[in-house]
Parts: C-alpha cells; structure tokens; sequence
C-alpha cells in the first residue's frame, strides 16, 4: 500500500488547525498554565506534520526530528513549570498580565 | 476506506479537544483534553506507520509530561479565571493574528507547488521496517548521532535547573 | 477484513476478559485464605464451600450499597476515574500470550488476542495511563486525604516505571524483539530469568511498587490515609478500583513471566495450563509478600525506587550490553 491514505494534504490540513488552535491559545488566554498547554498543541502539530512527509517520502528523518521534538518539549515543560512555581509562590497568581514588574 | 473513517474520527477528537483545551474554565479540563489530543495524535502516527513514535507520543508525551502538568495543576491549586479570555481588543487582535496564520498554513498545505500539496510524486515503496525501533535506532546511532547526545545533556541541564528552580530555600 | 478474522478476535477478546474477571475474583478469594493462613486463622469459611463464594458475596452487597457522590466533587471525572483504571489494566491483558499456537478449523491461531510488534512498549504506554485513573480519582474526591493519597501513588508508580522499564531492555537486547509472542518463543531452550536474574529481581520489585501493593501501599493503606485515593469512591466505583489492582497484578505477573519465566514452556502439560501455573504462583507470592513485609515509609519508598533500583536496572543493562558485544 504505496499512496498515503487519505492524501497527505488532509494530514497537512489538520496540523495547520491543530497550529492555529494553539496559536489563539497562546495569545488570547492569560493562565500562564494554559498558555503552557497552548504551546504543547503547537509542538504536536508540527510532529504530525513531520510524520506526515516523512511517510510521504519514506525517510526516517522525520521520526527522528519528532524525537527530538519530544525530548526538547520535556525539558521545556520541566523549567517552564519550575518557573510558574517559583512564580506562583512568591506573588500567589498565574496570571501574566500581574507578572509585569519590568515593564515601563 | 477503513483509514478514513479512523482519521476522521481521529481527526475529528482532536480538533474538539484542542478547542476544549484554549476555551475552556477550569484548567485540570483543559489538561485532560489535551491528552485527548495526544491520544489522537497518537492514533494518527499509528495510521502513518510510526509506530515507535506513536508509543513514545503516549509513553512520554501523555504520560509523562501531562502527568506532570497535573501534579503542579493539583499542587498548586491554581484558582479559575474569572474571565477565560483576555479582556478587551487584545483578545480581537490574538483571533486575528491566529486567522492570519491559518490562512497561510493552508495557502502553503493547498499551493500545487510550494507546499507539496496538489502535485507530489507517488509515495516510494516503503522498507518492511519502516518505523520500528530497530529502523529508528539504526539512524539515531549514526547519522543523529550528534544531536542525540546534545539532547542529552540537554536534558540533564533540565533536570538539574527544575530542581534549582523550584527548591525551597530554607532560610 | 474477512468474517473468521473477526469471529476469531471477538471469540479471544472474550474469554481473555472472562478469564480475567473469574480470575479476579478467585484471585481475591485466594488472597483472603492465604492471608488467613498465613496470619494463623481461617479465613473466609462459611459462603460456600472453602469460603470460595464470598467475592461474589462481596460483590453483590458493593452493588447494592448507595453510591455516593460528594457535593464539591468533580462530577464528570469522579465517573470516569474508576473506569480509567479498569480499562488500562484490561486492554494491557490483551497483548500477554498464554500459549503459543493451537489448530483449529484448519487456522493456526495465536494464543494472544493482538500481537502488536511493539508490545513491550505498548505495555509501557498502558501503565503509564493507569497513573491517570489514579491522580484523577484523588483530585475529584475534592478531599485531602484522597488529595494526597492519589498523588503519592501516581508519584510513586511514575517512579517505578522508569526501573520497570529498563529492566525489560537487556530481554530486548537478548531477543532483538520488541513482541511479548517472540520473546516467549525465544525461551523454548532457556528462560531468561537463568542469564537475567538481577533483571528479574529488580523487575520483581517494580512490579509490586506498579502495583501499589504491600510492602508499598502507604499511599491506600488504612491506616495510614483513610483508604488514599479511593476514599470518597462507594459501591461499584470501589469494586472498579478494587478489581483494577487486581487486573493490575494480573497483568505485571503475566509480563514477568512472558519476559524471564519462560511464558508458556514447560516440560509435559500443554502452554496455558504452564502459563496459568506460573500466574497462580506470582499471585502467591504477591500475598506471601503482603503477609511478611512491614510497609515502606513514603521517602524510603521513594529512595529506593530512584536511587537504587534506576541506578541497578541501569547498570544491569550496561553489563548486559557489554556481555552481548563481547560475545560477538
């Protein structure tokens, strides 16, 4: 069974949502956590993409590039959340617009 | 014709779940859908013919990394939100922005010669191997065999911030 | 997709589950005689002979009892939690062979309701998601004790399946496979528990903290947190998490032996009766160890598991790797 099936545009399609949806989530949500999660659903989308081609053209590359996009992503979410508790105990809010004292 | 109905199902959850995750209240919700995505995800590499990946999306995506979302999500004991999304014209310019980079995916995905979407070539036959581990190992013991040890170390450089990071200083 | 294929996986998939809920439920019989025995009493006696009908006693009056829902408690995930914990354990017995091969209507077919070549990590994966049904039935109890309970049991299985999981690698590195069908036929000559002992030692012990059974069940024992996780849960909510720890066991003991005690080779007796033998040993010990040990303190618990068992299993594969190469 040589032909990606269903085509690979419809794989395509569905990560280019899948990005957006975490893309909206990124900017319009204000809980540090969920803004967290937002990018996790951007990192997935990306894997599946990857995947994708690398079936298309039969290379291993891309398993390889989603490992890797795996390992970072777990390493991101280690510190990032290690941040958010040291945020969260000292001022007792996740939320990023309170977490503003650089600005101006 | 068995493949569709499943990426559609499949397709179909995960686009629910991660409309769940950015919209919805309470955050241990949003958390537990987003494993949904994963799970979905998961399924559709199993489709792809990745399997290897597929159960390192559930091994360490779904049940590492979430898991550790959860415990800071139970331990910290976040509050909800009163408003769920940022209020005023941010919020406006956040939907806009997320359309504009939408349009462009699909312009790329959909384009007949720059994104490789209408006009590809037919997909060579692929290795009866073709992701299992024995294949995936294979490649990332000699040609990646850089980036796996930098990743490594990154890794520990994680492990060792994390734990700097959210120590408790006794004073 | 033809008729037989489908006829063939539905007829597995129900005696698989039907083996497992009998078994759970002689399983639990079995662990209050022994106990019994073992602790100079008798045990259950009286419903029926040997006592052996009391879980279905039992069973009968948790269905019966009010299930009760506490009035700050996350409704959605306080029902789905439970079922969470079933379900992973019984979709894990789905890829445990308990024979190799039988005839039947002129079809060979496998004594394995799937043979998934990636099973060692799909078990992996399934163990991994029985953490959730854990961690969410503590947190929608909406209570402390639960609160607490569900997550030292999740951080305490998180643990252990870090040094589970590397202790299956030297069998994979042994056998080059990743399926639990062809790691059990590589055993035909020598089970792997003869070269791999240390392995098996310490697959042993993960296998029990997995399971959150003594001597590591501080996080549910009674009298140390109210019941842990499962203290809010009532009636049939209970008897899900109940038969999960058992379905549980059964699952850990069945990728024990698949991967060191030869799954089903043996001498005379045909592969599932060895396999069954095999299982109702495991579970033996599983309560001789319940009976013998006190329970480990929760940062005893995990010291061990991270920085003696990873740092074993680590080494044993290491050793393991060196050997194989060195062997050519």
């Amino acid at each position: 069974m040589n032909s990606v099936m269903p085509p690979l545009v419809a794989y395509q399609i569905l990560a280019a949502i899948l990005f957006t949806i975490g893309v909206v989530g990124v900017l319009v949500r204000r809980s540090a956590l969920i803004i967290f999660m937002s990018i996790e659903l951007m990192l997935n989308a990306v894997n599946l993409s990857f995947v994708a081609f690398s079936r298309q053209h039969g290379s291993m590359d891309g398993h390889i590039f989603v490992f890797f996009v795996m390992a970072v992503a777990a390493a991101e979410v280690a510190i990032g959340l290690a941040i958010l508790v040291a945020i969260f105990r000292k001022k007792e809010t996740a939320n990023v617009d309170d977490v503003h004292l650089l600005k101006g | 014709m068995l493949e569709t109905i499943l990426f559609a199902f499949f397709a179909l959850t995960a686009i629910f779940c991660a409309l769940g995750v950015v919209f919805h209240k309470n955050p241990v919700h949003c958390a537990l859908l987003l494993v949904g995505v994963l799970l979905s995800l998961s399924g559709l590499f199993i489709l792809l013919s990745a399997q290897f990946i597929a159960a390192l999306q559930v091994i360490v995506y779904a049940g590492a990394i979430m898991v550790l979302f959860l415990f800071v999500l139970m331990l910290l004991n976040f509050r909800q939100d009163p408003d769920v999304l940022t209020p005023g014209a941010a919020k406006g310019f956040g939907f806009l922005f997320g359309l504009l980079v939408m349009v462009e995916l699909l312009w790329t995905a959909l384009s007949p010669n720059g994104g490789e979407g209408g006009g590809l070539p037919a997909a060579p036959p692929l290795p009866a191997d073709f992701g299992s581990p024995a294949a995936i190992g294979k490649i990332l013991y000699t040609t990646w065999l850089f980036p796996f040890e930098i990743t490594s170390i990154l890794l520990l450089v994680a492990v060792v911030g994390a734990v700097v990071l959210a120590k408790r200083k006794f004073a | 997709m033809d008729l037989a294929l489908i006829i063939e996986s539905a007829v597995k998939v129900l005696v698989v589950l039907g083996f497992t809920c009998v078994s759970v439920i002689l399983i639990v019989w079995m662990e209050r005689k022994v106990l019994g025995h073992m602790q100079d009493r008798i045990g259950p006696e009286r419903v029926g002979p040997f006592g052996i009908l009391q879980t279905v006693a039992d069973g009968i009056k948790l269905f019966m009892k009010e299930d009760l829902v506490p009035k700050q408690a996350d409704k959605v995930l306080f029902f789905v939690a439970p079922g969470l914990s079933i379900v992973t354990a019984l979709v894990a017995m789905s890829v445990i062979p308990w024979g190799d091969s039988v005839e039947l209507f002129g079809r060979t077919i496998m004594l394995h309701v799937t043979d998934v070549n990636v099973a060692v990590l799909f078990l992996l994966g399934t163990t991994s998601m029985g953490v959730y049904g854990i961690v969410l039935g503590g947190w929608s109890s909406n209570s402390k004790y639960p609160l607490l309970g569900g997550l030292r049991s999740s951080a305490q299985m998180i643990s252990y399946e870090l040094a589970q999981g590397i202790a299956i690698v030297p069998i994979i590195m042994l056998t080059g496979t990743l399926s639990l069908a062809e790691i059990g036929r590589a055993q035909a000559k020598m089970w792997f528990v003869i070269p791999q002992f240390f392995g098996f030692v310490i697959y042993i012990i993960c296998a029990v903290a997995e399971t959150n059974r003594a001597p590591f069940d501080l996080a549910e024992a009674e009298s140390e947190l109210v019941a842990g996780f499962h203290t809010e849960f009532s009636s049939m909510k209970f008897a899900l998490y109940f038969l999960s720890e058992y379905a549980n066991m059964m699952v850990v003991s069945g990728v024990a032996i698949t991967c060191f005690l030869g799954a089903w080779n043996g001498p005379v007796l045909p592969g599932p009766v060895w396999f069954l033998l095999k299982l109702g040993f495991f579970i033996f010990c599983y309560i001789w160890l319940r009976a013998t040990f006190p329970r480990l303190r929760y940062d005893q618990l995990m010291s061990l598991g991270w920085k003696v068992l990873l740092p074993a299993s680590l080494l044993n594969m290491a050793v393991t790797a060196v050997v194989l190469v060195m062997k050519g």
